[in-house]
Protein backbone atom coordinates (compact mmCIF):
# COMPACT_ATOMS: atom_id res chain seq x y z
CA UNK A 1 0.00 0.00 0.00
CA UNK A 2 2.67 2.31 1.17
CA UNK A 3 4.81 1.15 -2.23
CA UNK A 4 1.45 2.49 -4.33
CA UNK A 5 1.28 5.75 -2.48
CA UNK A 6 4.89 6.48 -3.40
CA UNK A 7 4.30 5.19 -6.89
CA UNK A 8 1.90 7.86 -7.30
CA UNK A 9 4.04 10.58 -5.81
CA UNK A 10 6.43 9.89 -8.54
CA UNK A 11 4.26 10.00 -11.03
CA UNK A 12 2.75 13.42 -10.02
CA UNK A 13 5.89 14.90 -8.76
CA UNK A 14 8.12 13.94 -12.16
CA UNK A 15 5.67 16.14 -14.29
CA UNK A 16 6.37 19.81 -14.96
CA UNK A 17 2.42 20.67 -14.99
CA UNK A 18 2.93 20.63 -11.02
CA UNK A 19 5.68 22.83 -10.61
CA UNK A 20 4.15 25.14 -13.34
CA UNK A 21 1.24 25.21 -10.56
CA UNK A 22 3.89 25.86 -7.43
CA UNK A 23 5.25 28.43 -9.71
CA UNK A 24 1.75 29.83 -10.51
CA UNK A 25 0.92 29.71 -7.25
CA UNK A 26 3.59 31.48 -5.44
CA UNK A 27 3.46 34.60 -8.46
CA UNK A 28 -0.24 35.14 -7.08
CA UNK A 29 1.29 35.66 -3.93
CA UNK A 30 3.96 37.82 -4.32
CA UNK A 31 2.04 40.07 -6.83
CA UNK A 32 -1.08 40.03 -4.26
CA UNK A 33 1.71 41.16 -2.15
CA UNK A 34 3.02 44.25 -4.08
CA UNK A 35 -0.32 45.05 -4.93
CA UNK A 36 -0.96 45.25 -1.33
CA UNK A 37 1.64 47.25 -0.19
CA UNK A 38 2.06 50.17 -3.32
CA UNK A 39 -1.51 50.33 -4.94
CA UNK A 40 -3.77 49.48 -1.79
CA UNK A 41 -3.96 52.74 0.31
CA UNK A 42 -3.63 50.73 4.09
CA UNK A 43 -5.44 52.79 6.70
CA UNK A 44 -3.73 55.20 8.78
CA UNK A 45 -1.01 53.61 10.75
CA UNK A 46 -2.32 53.74 14.11
CA UNK A 47 -0.62 56.19 16.64
CA UNK A 48 0.75 54.92 19.82
CA UNK A 49 -0.37 57.32 22.09
CA UNK A 50 -3.94 58.32 21.73
CA UNK A 51 -5.24 55.13 20.17
CA UNK A 52 -7.88 54.47 22.47
CA UNK A 53 -9.54 57.63 22.39
CA UNK A 54 -9.72 57.37 18.86
CA UNK A 55 -10.78 54.12 18.69
CA UNK A 56 -13.98 55.52 21.35
CA UNK A 57 -14.43 57.70 19.16
CA UNK A 58 -14.57 55.25 16.05
CA UNK A 59 -17.10 52.98 18.11
CA UNK A 60 -18.97 55.35 19.23
CA UNK A 61 -20.01 56.54 15.91
CA UNK A 62 -20.34 52.88 14.55
CA UNK A 63 -22.88 52.49 17.42
CA UNK A 64 -24.80 55.40 16.61
CA UNK A 65 -24.65 54.17 12.79
CA UNK A 66 -25.54 50.92 13.96
CA UNK A 67 -29.28 51.99 15.02
CA UNK A 68 -30.26 52.70 10.94
CA UNK A 69 -28.92 49.95 9.51
CA UNK A 70 -30.89 47.11 8.20
CA UNK A 71 -30.65 43.69 10.30
CA UNK A 72 -28.88 41.81 7.75
CA UNK A 73 -25.74 44.62 8.10
CA UNK A 74 -25.59 44.28 11.83
CA UNK A 75 -24.02 41.43 12.71
CA UNK A 76 -20.68 42.39 11.54
CA UNK A 77 -20.76 45.97 13.33
CA UNK A 78 -21.89 44.17 16.41
CA UNK A 79 -18.83 42.30 15.89
CA UNK A 80 -16.25 44.86 15.57
CA UNK A 81 -17.71 46.90 18.37
CA UNK A 82 -17.33 44.15 20.92
CA UNK A 83 -13.74 43.87 19.66
CA UNK A 84 -13.23 47.62 19.79
CA UNK A 85 -14.45 47.30 23.80
CA UNK A 86 -12.21 44.74 24.29
CA UNK A 87 -9.18 45.98 23.05
CA UNK A 88 -9.56 49.78 25.19
CA UNK A 89 -10.74 47.49 28.17
CA UNK A 90 -7.93 45.41 27.94
CA UNK A 91 -5.33 47.89 26.95
CA UNK A 92 -4.40 45.98 23.27
CA UNK A 93 -3.86 48.63 20.72
CA UNK A 94 -4.89 47.51 17.21
CA UNK A 95 -2.06 47.11 14.40
CA UNK A 96 -0.67 47.96 11.57
CA UNK A 97 -1.12 45.77 8.52
CA UNK A 98 1.44 43.47 8.92
CA UNK A 99 2.61 39.92 8.23
CA UNK A 100 -0.38 38.19 10.01
CA UNK A 101 -2.82 40.50 8.16
CA UNK A 102 -1.16 39.27 4.97
CA UNK A 103 -1.45 35.63 5.54
CA UNK A 104 -4.79 36.23 6.45
CA UNK A 105 -5.88 38.08 3.23
CA UNK A 106 -3.70 35.80 1.53
CA UNK A 107 -6.27 33.03 2.68
CA UNK A 108 -8.57 33.83 -0.75
CA UNK A 109 -6.30 32.19 -2.74
CA UNK A 110 -7.42 29.06 -1.69
CA UNK A 111 -9.52 28.95 -4.09
CA UNK A 112 -6.84 28.42 -6.66
CA UNK A 113 -5.50 25.70 -4.61
CA UNK A 114 -8.31 24.27 -5.02
CA UNK A 115 -8.28 25.00 -8.74
CA UNK A 116 -4.81 22.93 -8.81
CA UNK A 117 -6.53 20.10 -6.41
CA UNK A 118 -9.21 19.29 -8.27
CA UNK A 119 -7.28 19.27 -11.67
CA UNK A 120 -4.71 16.75 -10.03
CA UNK A 121 -7.43 15.06 -8.84
CA UNK A 122 -9.27 14.58 -11.79
CA UNK A 123 -6.48 13.49 -13.74
CA UNK A 124 -5.16 10.64 -11.14
CA UNK A 125 -7.50 8.27 -12.22
CA UNK A 126 -8.66 9.67 -15.86
CA UNK A 127 -4.78 9.96 -17.25
CA UNK A 128 -3.94 6.53 -16.47
CA UNK A 129 -7.00 5.34 -18.74
CA UNK A 130 -6.23 7.87 -21.30
CA UNK A 131 -2.25 6.73 -21.12
CA UNK A 132 -3.40 3.60 -21.81
CA UNK A 133 -1.20 2.36 -18.32
CA UNK A 134 -4.33 1.85 -16.36
CA UNK A 135 -4.29 -2.04 -17.79
CA UNK A 136 -0.55 -2.55 -16.57
CA UNK A 137 -1.67 -0.76 -13.23
CA UNK A 138 -4.63 -3.68 -12.35
CA UNK A 139 -2.59 -6.42 -13.69
CA UNK A 140 -0.38 -5.74 -10.55
CA UNK A 141 -0.86 -8.07 -7.66
CA UNK A 142 -2.87 -5.30 -5.53
CA UNK A 143 -6.70 -5.28 -5.41
CA UNK A 144 -8.34 -2.31 -7.13
CA UNK A 145 -9.91 -0.96 -3.94
CA UNK A 146 -5.96 -0.63 -2.72
CA UNK A 147 -5.18 0.94 -6.31
CA UNK A 148 -8.15 3.93 -5.98
CA UNK A 149 -7.03 4.31 -2.23
CA UNK A 150 -3.88 5.10 -2.62
CA UNK A 151 -5.00 7.88 -5.48
CA UNK A 152 -7.45 9.04 -3.07
CA UNK A 153 -4.72 9.43 -0.11
CA UNK A 154 -2.21 11.23 -3.04
CA UNK A 155 -4.98 13.64 -3.54
CA UNK A 156 -4.93 14.17 0.40
CA UNK A 157 -1.33 14.94 0.34
CA UNK A 158 -1.18 17.33 -2.23
CA UNK A 159 -4.02 19.00 -0.86
CA UNK A 160 -2.29 19.34 1.81
CA UNK A 161 1.39 20.27 0.14
CA UNK A 162 0.15 23.19 -2.01
CA UNK A 163 -1.87 24.47 0.95
CA UNK A 164 1.55 24.51 2.74
CA UNK A 165 3.00 25.95 -0.14
CA UNK A 166 0.43 28.66 -0.25
CA UNK A 167 0.56 29.19 3.42
CA UNK A 168 4.32 29.50 3.52
CA UNK A 169 4.64 32.00 0.71
CA UNK A 170 2.70 34.12 2.62
CA UNK A 171 4.58 34.06 5.47
CA UNK A 172 7.74 34.58 3.25
CA UNK A 173 6.13 37.61 1.46
CA UNK A 174 4.51 39.08 4.19
CA UNK A 175 7.48 39.37 6.60
CA UNK A 176 9.17 40.21 4.14
CA UNK A 177 6.83 42.97 2.42
CA UNK A 178 5.16 43.87 5.97
CA UNK A 179 7.60 43.07 8.70
CA UNK A 180 6.10 40.65 11.43
CA UNK A 181 3.98 43.43 13.64
CA UNK A 182 4.21 44.11 16.84
CA UNK A 183 3.63 41.95 19.82
CA UNK A 184 -0.39 42.69 19.90
CA UNK A 185 -0.69 41.16 16.33
CA UNK A 186 0.03 37.69 17.47
CA UNK A 187 -3.12 38.05 19.33
CA UNK A 188 -6.11 37.30 17.20
CA UNK A 189 -9.79 38.83 18.62
CA UNK A 190 -13.25 37.20 17.38
CA UNK A 191 -16.70 37.64 18.77
CA UNK A 192 -18.82 34.43 18.97
CA UNK A 193 -21.75 34.31 20.96
CA UNK A 194 -21.77 37.48 22.76
CA UNK A 195 -18.00 36.77 23.63
CA UNK A 196 -14.73 38.14 22.60
CA UNK A 197 -12.10 35.42 22.78
CA UNK A 198 -8.13 35.95 22.42
CA UNK A 199 -5.91 32.93 20.51
CA UNK A 200 -3.10 32.86 19.10
CA UNK A 201 -2.36 34.25 16.03
CA UNK A 202 -0.57 31.26 14.29
CA UNK A 203 -3.05 28.89 15.24
CA UNK A 204 -6.12 30.98 14.64
CA UNK A 205 -4.61 31.24 10.71
CA UNK A 206 -3.58 27.73 10.36
CA UNK A 207 -7.54 27.16 11.59
CA UNK A 208 -8.57 29.08 9.23
CA UNK A 209 -6.84 27.94 6.40
CA UNK A 210 -7.66 24.34 7.02
CA UNK A 211 -11.31 24.77 7.58
CA UNK A 212 -11.35 27.06 4.94
CA UNK A 213 -10.15 23.85 2.59
CA UNK A 214 -13.28 21.96 3.78
CA UNK A 215 -14.87 23.03 0.51
CA UNK A 216 -12.01 22.21 -1.87
CA UNK A 217 -11.79 18.71 -0.09
CA UNK A 218 -15.47 17.51 -1.11
CA UNK A 219 -14.83 19.55 -4.64
CA UNK A 220 -11.93 17.51 -4.96
CA UNK A 221 -13.60 14.35 -3.93
CA UNK A 222 -16.09 14.77 -6.07
CA UNK A 223 -13.93 15.25 -9.06
CA UNK A 224 -12.23 12.29 -8.38
CA UNK A 225 -15.03 10.67 -8.58
CA UNK A 226 -16.68 12.01 -11.77
CA UNK A 227 -13.52 11.38 -13.63
CA UNK A 228 -13.23 7.49 -12.27
CA UNK A 229 -16.99 6.88 -13.69
CA UNK A 230 -16.55 8.95 -17.33
CA UNK A 231 -12.71 8.15 -17.07
CA UNK A 232 -11.97 11.88 -18.55
CA UNK A 233 -10.43 14.60 -16.41
CA UNK A 234 -12.12 17.40 -18.57
CA UNK A 235 -15.97 16.80 -17.39
CA UNK A 236 -14.78 16.38 -14.14
CA UNK A 237 -12.53 19.51 -13.81
CA UNK A 238 -15.34 21.39 -15.76
CA UNK A 239 -18.23 20.53 -13.27
CA UNK A 240 -15.91 20.78 -10.19
CA UNK A 241 -14.13 24.41 -11.00
CA UNK A 242 -17.67 25.38 -12.17
CA UNK A 243 -18.87 24.82 -8.55
CA UNK A 244 -15.88 25.80 -6.99
CA UNK A 245 -16.43 29.13 -8.64
CA UNK A 246 -20.18 29.64 -8.39
CA UNK A 247 -21.57 27.34 -5.68
CA UNK A 248 -21.49 30.13 -2.77
CA UNK A 249 -23.41 32.45 -5.08
CA UNK A 250 -25.50 29.80 -6.39
CA UNK A 251 -26.26 28.64 -2.88
CA UNK A 252 -26.83 31.61 -1.30
CA UNK A 253 -29.48 32.64 -4.60
CA UNK A 254 -31.12 29.24 -3.26
CA UNK A 255 -30.80 30.06 0.63
CA UNK A 256 -33.05 33.40 0.03
CA UNK A 257 -36.01 31.35 -1.45
CA UNK A 258 -36.21 27.86 0.05
CA UNK A 259 -35.30 26.12 3.21
CA UNK A 260 -33.80 23.05 1.49
CA UNK A 261 -30.91 25.24 0.65
CA UNK A 262 -29.35 23.91 3.71
CA UNK A 263 -28.98 20.64 2.13
CA UNK A 264 -26.97 21.62 -0.78
CA UNK A 265 -23.19 20.83 0.08
CA UNK A 266 -21.88 24.64 -0.54
CA UNK A 267 -24.20 25.89 2.48
CA UNK A 268 -22.45 23.56 4.48
CA UNK A 269 -18.46 24.26 3.54
CA UNK A 270 -18.14 27.11 5.63
CA UNK A 271 -17.05 25.70 8.46
CA UNK A 272 -15.42 29.24 9.88
CA UNK A 273 -18.82 30.67 10.04
CA UNK A 274 -19.86 28.81 12.44
CA UNK A 275 -16.47 29.54 14.80
CA UNK A 276 -17.63 33.06 13.73
CA UNK A 277 -21.21 33.05 14.43
CA UNK A 278 -22.83 33.16 11.00
CA UNK A 279 -24.21 30.44 9.27
CA UNK A 280 -25.19 30.89 5.68
CA UNK A 281 -29.21 29.92 6.85
CA UNK A 282 -30.45 30.93 10.17
CA UNK A 283 -30.48 28.03 12.15
CA UNK A 284 -28.02 25.44 11.31
CA UNK A 285 -25.35 24.25 13.67
CA UNK A 286 -21.85 23.11 13.15
CA UNK A 287 -23.21 19.93 13.72
CA UNK A 288 -25.50 19.77 10.91
CA UNK A 289 -23.15 20.79 8.35
CA UNK A 290 -20.55 18.44 9.39
CA UNK A 291 -23.21 15.69 9.26
CA UNK A 292 -24.09 17.04 5.67
CA UNK A 293 -20.56 16.56 4.44
CA UNK A 294 -20.09 13.46 5.70
CA UNK A 295 -22.99 12.20 3.43
CA UNK A 296 -21.64 13.73 0.60
CA UNK A 297 -18.13 12.37 1.49
CA UNK A 298 -19.44 8.86 1.42
CA UNK A 299 -21.93 9.65 -1.41
CA UNK A 300 -19.03 10.69 -4.05
CA UNK A 301 -16.62 7.61 -2.03
CA UNK A 302 -18.89 4.67 -2.74
CA UNK A 303 -19.49 6.14 -6.32
CA UNK A 304 -15.98 5.97 -7.30
CA UNK A 305 -14.61 2.89 -5.47
CA UNK A 306 -18.06 0.95 -6.82
CA UNK A 307 -17.65 2.24 -10.11
CA UNK A 308 -13.60 1.25 -10.32
CA UNK A 309 -13.82 -1.74 -8.87
CA UNK A 310 -16.99 -3.29 -10.66
CA UNK A 311 -16.65 -2.28 -14.59
CA UNK A 312 -14.87 -3.27 -16.97
CA UNK A 313 -11.37 -1.46 -18.12
CA UNK A 314 -11.13 -2.55 -21.54
CA UNK A 315 -12.14 0.25 -23.80
CA UNK B 1 -16.38 -9.45 -17.09
CA UNK B 2 -17.06 -11.67 -14.78
CA UNK B 3 -16.13 -15.07 -14.16
CA UNK B 4 -19.50 -16.43 -15.20
CA UNK B 5 -18.55 -20.35 -14.27
CA UNK B 6 -15.33 -22.64 -13.17
CA UNK B 7 -12.13 -21.13 -11.40
CA UNK B 8 -8.83 -20.07 -12.84
CA UNK B 9 -5.48 -21.57 -10.88
CA UNK B 10 -2.38 -20.03 -11.33
CA UNK B 11 0.19 -22.70 -9.61
CA UNK B 12 -2.42 -23.61 -6.92
CA UNK B 13 -3.66 -20.19 -6.28
CA UNK B 14 -7.54 -18.87 -7.03
CA UNK B 15 -7.88 -15.83 -8.83
CA UNK B 16 -11.04 -15.30 -6.96
CA UNK B 17 -10.25 -16.27 -3.61
CA UNK B 18 -5.86 -14.99 -3.66
CA UNK B 19 -6.30 -12.56 -6.24
CA UNK B 20 -2.79 -10.80 -5.18
CA UNK B 21 -0.89 -14.08 -5.28
CA UNK B 22 -2.09 -15.56 -8.08
CA UNK B 23 -1.68 -12.24 -10.40
CA UNK B 24 1.98 -11.89 -8.17
CA UNK B 25 2.55 -15.15 -10.89
CA UNK B 26 1.84 -13.61 -13.74
CA UNK B 27 3.93 -10.77 -16.39
CA UNK B 28 1.79 -9.54 -19.02
CA UNK B 29 1.43 -6.88 -21.38
CA UNK B 30 -1.83 -5.86 -23.05
CA UNK B 31 -2.36 -4.75 -26.33
CA UNK B 32 0.81 -1.83 -26.63
CA UNK B 33 3.20 -1.82 -23.96
CA UNK B 34 2.25 1.58 -21.81
CA UNK B 35 4.19 3.09 -20.13
CA UNK B 36 4.58 6.13 -18.52
CA UNK B 37 6.04 8.45 -21.28
CA UNK B 38 7.32 11.63 -19.30
CA UNK B 39 8.95 9.67 -17.08
CA UNK B 40 12.55 7.58 -17.92
CA UNK B 41 12.85 3.93 -18.75
CA UNK B 42 14.40 3.19 -15.13
CA UNK B 43 11.56 5.52 -13.38
CA UNK B 44 9.19 2.91 -15.15
CA UNK B 45 11.24 -0.07 -13.84
CA UNK B 46 11.18 1.50 -10.52
CA UNK B 47 6.83 1.61 -10.99
CA UNK B 48 6.92 -1.94 -11.40
CA UNK B 49 9.91 -2.67 -9.12
CA UNK B 50 7.83 -1.15 -6.15
CA UNK B 51 4.86 -3.12 -6.40
CA UNK B 52 6.68 -6.50 -6.89
CA UNK B 53 8.29 -8.49 -3.78
CA UNK B 54 11.88 -8.27 -3.53
CA UNK B 55 13.16 -6.96 -7.09
CA UNK B 56 16.71 -5.93 -6.12
CA UNK B 57 18.93 -3.28 -7.97
CA UNK B 58 20.67 -6.07 -9.42
CA UNK B 59 17.77 -7.86 -10.73
CA UNK B 60 16.92 -4.79 -12.45
CA UNK B 61 20.39 -3.64 -14.09
CA UNK B 62 20.30 -7.93 -15.15
CA UNK B 63 17.05 -7.12 -17.17
CA UNK B 64 17.79 -3.97 -18.75
CA UNK B 65 20.78 -5.49 -20.01
CA UNK B 66 19.17 -8.60 -21.20
CA UNK B 67 16.63 -6.63 -23.56
CA UNK B 68 19.56 -4.58 -24.68
CA UNK B 69 18.36 -1.03 -23.52
CA UNK B 70 21.52 -0.21 -20.92
CA UNK B 71 22.50 2.25 -23.07
CA UNK B 72 19.13 4.33 -23.47
CA UNK B 73 17.64 3.34 -19.83
CA UNK B 74 17.84 6.50 -18.17
CA UNK B 75 15.81 8.47 -21.32
CA UNK B 76 12.75 9.61 -21.25
CA UNK B 77 10.37 7.34 -22.80
CA UNK B 78 8.20 9.70 -25.20
CA UNK B 79 12.09 9.55 -26.89
CA UNK B 80 12.30 5.51 -27.40
CA UNK B 81 11.59 4.35 -31.01
CA UNK B 82 8.59 1.21 -30.58
CA UNK B 83 10.64 -1.57 -30.71
CA UNK B 84 12.43 0.21 -27.42
CA UNK B 85 9.26 0.91 -25.51
CA UNK B 86 8.32 -3.51 -26.86
CA UNK B 87 11.78 -4.09 -25.32
CA UNK B 88 10.83 -2.38 -22.02
CA UNK B 89 7.17 -3.90 -22.21
CA UNK B 90 8.86 -7.15 -22.16
CA UNK B 91 11.16 -6.09 -19.58
CA UNK B 92 8.65 -4.82 -17.17
CA UNK B 93 6.63 -7.98 -17.23
CA UNK B 94 9.88 -10.19 -16.37
CA UNK B 95 11.38 -7.99 -13.65
CA UNK B 96 9.18 -10.02 -11.31
CA UNK B 97 10.16 -13.44 -12.68
CA UNK B 98 6.63 -14.18 -12.89
CA UNK B 99 5.72 -18.24 -14.33
CA UNK B 100 3.15 -17.38 -16.24
CA UNK B 101 3.76 -14.72 -19.03
CA UNK B 102 0.76 -13.30 -21.29
CA UNK B 103 1.35 -11.01 -24.38
CA UNK B 104 -0.62 -9.94 -26.84
CA UNK B 105 0.41 -9.63 -29.96
CA UNK B 106 4.22 -9.43 -28.98
CA UNK B 107 5.52 -8.78 -32.52
CA UNK B 108 3.80 -5.72 -33.12
CA UNK B 109 5.57 -3.25 -34.83
CA UNK B 110 8.37 -4.22 -34.48
CA UNK B 111 10.65 -4.88 -37.76
CA UNK B 112 11.74 -8.36 -38.77
CA UNK B 113 15.18 -8.27 -36.86
CA UNK B 114 13.49 -7.47 -33.54
CA UNK B 115 10.87 -10.36 -34.63
CA UNK B 116 12.85 -12.66 -34.64
CA UNK B 117 15.08 -10.94 -31.47
CA UNK B 118 11.66 -12.09 -29.53
CA UNK B 119 10.90 -14.99 -31.11
CA UNK B 120 14.54 -16.52 -30.25
CA UNK B 121 13.74 -14.56 -26.48
CA UNK B 122 10.72 -16.07 -25.60
CA UNK B 123 11.77 -19.53 -26.80
CA UNK B 124 14.52 -19.83 -24.73
CA UNK B 125 12.63 -18.29 -21.91
CA UNK B 126 10.36 -21.13 -22.01
CA UNK B 127 13.14 -23.63 -22.35
CA UNK B 128 15.40 -22.35 -19.69
CA UNK B 129 13.62 -20.92 -17.10
CA UNK B 130 10.41 -23.16 -17.37
CA UNK B 131 8.03 -20.22 -18.14
CA UNK B 132 4.92 -21.39 -19.97
CA UNK B 133 4.36 -17.95 -22.51
CA UNK B 134 1.02 -17.17 -23.77
CA UNK B 135 0.53 -15.42 -26.85
CA UNK B 136 -2.21 -14.00 -28.79
CA UNK B 137 -2.06 -13.17 -32.44
CA UNK B 138 -3.48 -13.08 -35.47
CA UNK B 139 -0.45 -13.91 -37.74
CA UNK B 140 -0.58 -17.33 -38.16
CA UNK B 141 2.47 -17.36 -40.03
CA UNK B 142 4.32 -15.61 -36.67
CA UNK B 143 2.33 -18.04 -33.93
CA UNK B 144 3.40 -21.13 -36.14
CA UNK B 145 7.15 -19.99 -35.45
CA UNK B 146 6.47 -19.00 -31.81
CA UNK B 147 4.56 -21.77 -30.21
CA UNK B 148 3.94 -25.74 -29.38
CA UNK B 149 0.21 -25.20 -28.90
CA UNK B 150 -2.55 -23.06 -30.62
CA UNK B 151 -6.01 -22.42 -29.13
CA UNK B 152 -8.63 -21.18 -31.09
CA UNK B 153 -11.25 -19.10 -29.76
CA UNK B 154 -14.28 -18.22 -32.31
CA UNK B 155 -17.01 -15.93 -31.09
CA UNK B 156 -15.33 -16.17 -27.72
CA UNK B 157 -15.50 -19.64 -27.56
CA UNK B 158 -12.57 -21.91 -27.04
CA UNK B 159 -13.29 -24.41 -30.05
CA UNK B 160 -9.89 -26.35 -30.48
CA UNK B 161 -6.38 -27.13 -28.92
CA UNK B 162 -3.76 -28.40 -31.47
CA UNK B 163 -0.44 -28.89 -31.26
CA UNK B 164 1.38 -26.03 -33.93
CA UNK B 165 3.84 -29.39 -35.32
CA UNK B 166 2.77 -32.89 -36.47
CA UNK B 167 1.22 -34.90 -33.92
CA UNK B 168 4.07 -38.12 -34.28
CA UNK B 169 5.31 -40.42 -36.35
CA UNK B 170 2.70 -42.52 -37.64
CA UNK B 171 0.73 -40.00 -39.18
CA UNK B 172 0.35 -39.61 -42.99
CA UNK B 173 1.33 -36.63 -45.02
CA UNK B 174 1.01 -36.24 -48.60
CA UNK B 175 4.19 -36.07 -49.98
CA UNK B 176 5.18 -34.91 -53.34
CA UNK B 177 7.82 -36.19 -55.56
CA UNK B 178 9.60 -34.18 -58.58
CA UNK B 179 10.67 -36.77 -61.26
CA UNK B 180 10.99 -36.89 -64.74
CA UNK B 181 8.13 -38.87 -65.55
CA UNK B 182 5.28 -38.88 -63.24
CA UNK B 183 3.27 -41.47 -65.07
CA UNK B 184 6.09 -44.00 -64.95
CA UNK B 185 6.22 -43.19 -61.54
CA UNK B 186 2.97 -43.31 -60.50
CA UNK B 187 2.48 -47.20 -62.34
CA UNK B 188 5.49 -48.36 -59.84
CA UNK B 189 3.73 -46.98 -56.83
CA UNK B 190 0.21 -48.72 -57.62
CA UNK B 191 2.32 -51.85 -58.61
CA UNK B 192 3.68 -52.13 -54.61
CA UNK B 193 -0.16 -51.13 -53.58
CA UNK B 194 0.27 -47.27 -53.18
CA UNK B 195 -2.21 -44.99 -54.38
CA UNK B 196 -0.68 -41.81 -56.31
CA UNK B 197 -1.58 -39.28 -58.30
CA UNK B 198 0.19 -38.36 -61.54
CA UNK B 199 0.74 -34.76 -62.76
CA UNK B 200 3.36 -33.97 -65.43
CA UNK B 201 6.28 -33.93 -63.81
CA UNK B 202 4.59 -34.33 -60.31
CA UNK B 203 3.80 -36.89 -58.17
CA UNK B 204 1.28 -36.79 -55.22
CA UNK B 205 0.84 -39.97 -52.24
CA UNK B 206 0.18 -40.16 -49.15
CA UNK B 207 2.47 -42.20 -47.12
CA UNK B 208 3.56 -42.63 -43.42
CA UNK B 209 7.18 -41.12 -42.97
CA UNK B 210 8.99 -44.58 -42.89
CA UNK B 211 7.81 -45.85 -46.21
CA UNK B 212 9.22 -42.73 -48.14
CA UNK B 213 12.95 -44.07 -48.03
CA UNK B 214 11.10 -47.22 -49.74
CA UNK B 215 9.33 -45.20 -52.25
CA UNK B 216 12.58 -43.51 -53.02
CA UNK B 217 14.41 -46.91 -53.17
CA UNK B 218 11.47 -48.15 -55.74
CA UNK B 219 11.72 -45.81 -58.09
CA UNK B 220 15.76 -45.38 -58.28
CA UNK B 221 15.73 -49.25 -59.09
CA UNK B 222 13.37 -48.46 -61.90
CA UNK B 223 15.56 -45.60 -63.04
CA UNK B 224 13.65 -42.63 -62.52
CA UNK B 225 15.25 -39.44 -61.90
CA UNK B 226 14.29 -37.56 -58.44
CA UNK B 227 14.73 -33.79 -58.73
CA UNK B 228 12.86 -32.87 -55.10
CA UNK B 229 10.90 -34.71 -52.50
CA UNK B 230 8.93 -32.63 -49.87
CA UNK B 231 6.01 -33.40 -47.53
CA UNK B 232 3.21 -30.78 -48.21
CA UNK B 233 2.32 -29.77 -45.06
CA UNK B 234 -0.64 -27.65 -44.47
CA UNK B 235 -0.01 -24.45 -42.84
CA UNK B 236 -1.55 -23.59 -39.66
CA UNK B 237 -3.88 -21.02 -41.74
CA UNK B 238 -4.86 -24.00 -43.72
CA UNK B 239 -5.86 -25.43 -41.06
CA UNK B 240 -7.25 -22.58 -39.11
CA UNK B 241 -9.59 -21.95 -41.96
CA UNK B 242 -10.74 -25.68 -42.10
CA UNK B 243 -11.65 -25.81 -38.51
CA UNK B 244 -13.34 -22.44 -37.97
CA UNK B 245 -15.04 -23.17 -40.98
CA UNK B 246 -16.41 -26.56 -39.88
CA UNK B 247 -17.94 -25.48 -37.06
CA UNK B 248 -19.14 -22.72 -38.83
CA UNK B 249 -21.18 -25.27 -40.97
CA UNK B 250 -22.00 -27.25 -37.53
CA UNK B 251 -23.27 -24.18 -35.99
CA UNK B 252 -25.13 -23.21 -38.95
CA UNK B 253 -26.20 -26.62 -40.25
Amino acid sequence: MGNLIVNEFVKIFKRKSTYAMFLFLILIVVGGGFLTKYLNSLDEPVSQDNWKEELAKETEQMKKDLEEMPASMRAAFEDEIAINEYRIAHDLPPSDYNMWSFIGDSGTYITIVGLFVIIVAAGIVANEFSWGTIKSLIIKPYKRWKILLAKYVMVLLFMLIVLALLFISAVAVGAVLFGPGDGGSQIHLSYADGKVVEQSQLLYLAKSYLLNSVGVLLLATMAFMISTIFRSSGTAIGISVFLLLAGDTITSFFAMKFDWAKYILFANTNLMAYLEGKPMVEGMTMGFSITMLTIYFIVFQVLAFLFFTKRDVSN
Amino acid sequence: MRISSGEILINGRSIASDFENAVRQIGAIVENPEMYKFLTGYENLKQAARLAKGVTKERMDEIIDLVGLTPRIHDKVKNYSLGMRQRLGIALCLLHDPKILILDEPTNGLDPAGIREIRNYLRSLAREKNLAVIVSSHLLSEVELMCDRVAIMQKGRLIDVQKVHGEGDAERQTYRFTVNDADRAANVLKSKGIEAAADGQKLEAALAKQQVPDVIKWLVEENLLIYEVKPLRKTLEDRFLEITAAKEAAVNG
